[in-house]
């Protein structure tokens, strides 16, 4: 039992964590890749009331939203494939990915519905007196007035979906905090193997917290 | 060209317009007048179902829509075949002035984009804008939004532009601008339908004058008859108001 707390233990550790890092940018990453598209999908059928995927739409919503994400990823990986058995062969970080999208798709959707009903009325009316549908007025004249509301939240999205990568080493991804939890088990160290992780995920955090910044800056001034 | 037949239009159980019927030939000026809150906005809407009508149909070129059956399709071939110049100019906030110009060149019309853009920058020379291309609408003044919008209008192909009180949204140095271009339009024999307050407008240009109050057309006719020999009491006392208040807002100016 150590008494104060092993600093070279943590320096040593950061560069192999930082080795799995990979994994989890890339869990993060496509994650939010496919939520973003889920999400605008789900925003769209929501704010045309499409009829009866609207409904739909809105049941995924609200059970994505309503249960916890952990819940979510153990259904999908430990659950499903025992009634799809095309789903037995799909691996750990593949669950992870999914799981993350449709998660985060269910928060996305709501922030850029909102941004879209943020739009004043008459842009989409211009749209229509022109001759255009209401899917082009959505993808050329709406959608893209949204995003720049919406891009605040959305990056807030993004900062969570890296930070619950770390979710996926119960799935047996081998991602950072799987690698710190083993190297914790084996040095018994706990405290400073997660105190590492933590500093990690805080330094990419604040990372991406900054670009947040630069990418609002340059938003605000574009038109 | 346009034949609108018995066209009501009711928000609950307010009914906003009554019956309306008219016709509107190939370049012809109509001026749409009348007391505010009493529908000519609302019918302008209906005329491209911006509103949705409660019954009665609207046909205008070779598109015709009726009420009682009105698909998505005729619905989409009637707004092309009119366009719409907005109070507030609801200029697309995310495009540029070429931009907003050439939108319904490309999306809707299909044209190549750089055929498009160079379409777009004649109709925006034809407004006097030329030199604003690039600029956004937030950078640019009332006046100049509203003939970018002119200038969207003129640009969707319609057969009729219709204008929803184009200068009561502008503060006055810069109502004149507009009426210019509007009025180049009328010259160039542009099928038009115009509501507004500007009296002076409706005299000079007008072909027809519609007058209306509470959702009904009361009288309909040219330019002098409803200006210097109305026939109904309704709008004698409404063109004598509004040239009182000419008058006094004259006076004030020369104070």
């Amino acid at each position: 039992m150590q008494t104060s707390l092993d600093v070279q233990y943590i320096v040593e550790l950061l560069p192999i964590l930082l080795k799995y890092l990979g994994v989890t940018m890339e869990m993060a990453l496509w994650g939010f890749f496919f939520a973003l598209i889920l999400a605008v999908v789900l925003a769209v059928i929501k704010v045309f009331k499409v009829p009866l995927v609207h409904q739909a739409a809105g049941l995924f919503i609200s059970f994505f939203r309503g249960t916890p994400l952990l819940v979510q990823l153990f259904l999908l990986y430990y659950g499903l494939p025992h009634y799809i058995p095309a789903l037995a062969g799909m691996d750990a970080f593949t669950a992870a990915v999914i799981g993350l999208s449709l998660h985060f798709a269910a928060y996305m959707a709501e922030s850029i519905r909102g941004a879209i009903l943020g739009i004043d009325k008459s842009q989409m009316e211009a749209c229509l007196s022109i001759g255009m549908t209401r899917l082009q007025g959505m993808f050329r004249i709406i959608l893209p007035q949204a995003s720049r509301v919406a891009t605040p939240s959305l990056m807030n999205y993004f900062i969570d979906m890296i930070k619950s990568t770390s979710l996926a080493f119960t799935l047996g991804v081998a991602e950072i905090m799987a690698k710190a939890q083993m190297e914790a088990a084996s040095s018994f160290k706990f405290f400073e193997s997660f105190l590492a992780v933590a500093l990690i995920y805080w330094a990419v955090v604040v990372f991406f917290t900054r670009i947040q910044h630069i990418v609002e800056t340059r938003l605000n001034k574009a038109y | 060209m346009i034949t609108v037949q018995n066209l009501s239009k009711s928000f609950g159980q307010n009914q906003v317009l009554k019956d309306i019927s008219f016709e509107v030939n190939a370049g012809e000026i109509v001026v749409i007048i009348g007391p505010s809150g009493t529908g000519k906005s609302t019918l302008l809407r209906c005329l491209n179902y911006l509103e949705t009508p409660t019954s009665g149909s609207v046909e205008i070129g070779t598109a015709k829509v009726d009420a009682a059956c009105a698909t998505n399709k005729q619905i989409s071939s009637l707004r092309k075949q009119s366009s719409f110049v907005f109070q507030n100019y609801s200029l697309f906030a995310n495009k540029n002035a070429l931009q907003n110009v050439a939108e319904s060149l490309i999306t809707v019309w299909k044209e190549p984009k750089k055929a498009a853009l160079e379409h777009a920058q004649t109709i925006l020379k034809q407004v006097g804008l030329a030199d604003k291309a690039d600029q956004y609408p937030s950078q640019l003044s009332g006046g100049q939004q509203q003939r970018v919008g002119i200038a969207r209008a003129m640009a969707s192909k319609g057969e009729v532009i219709l204008f929803d009180e184009p200068t009561s949204a502008l503060d006055p140095e810069w109502v004149e601008e507009v009426l210019v271009v509007m009025k180049e339009l009328a010259r160039q024999k542009q099928t038009m339908i115009v509501v507004t307050h500007e009296m002076q407008f409706a005299k000079e240009v007008a072909d027809k004058v519609i007058f209306m109050e509470g959702g009904h057309i009361v009288e309909t006719g040219t330019a002098k008859q409803i200006f210097d020999n109305p026939e109904h009491n309704r709008t004698k006392a409404f063109v004598a108001r509004a040239a009182k208040n000419a008058l006094t807002s004259f006076d004030s100016s020369m104070l």
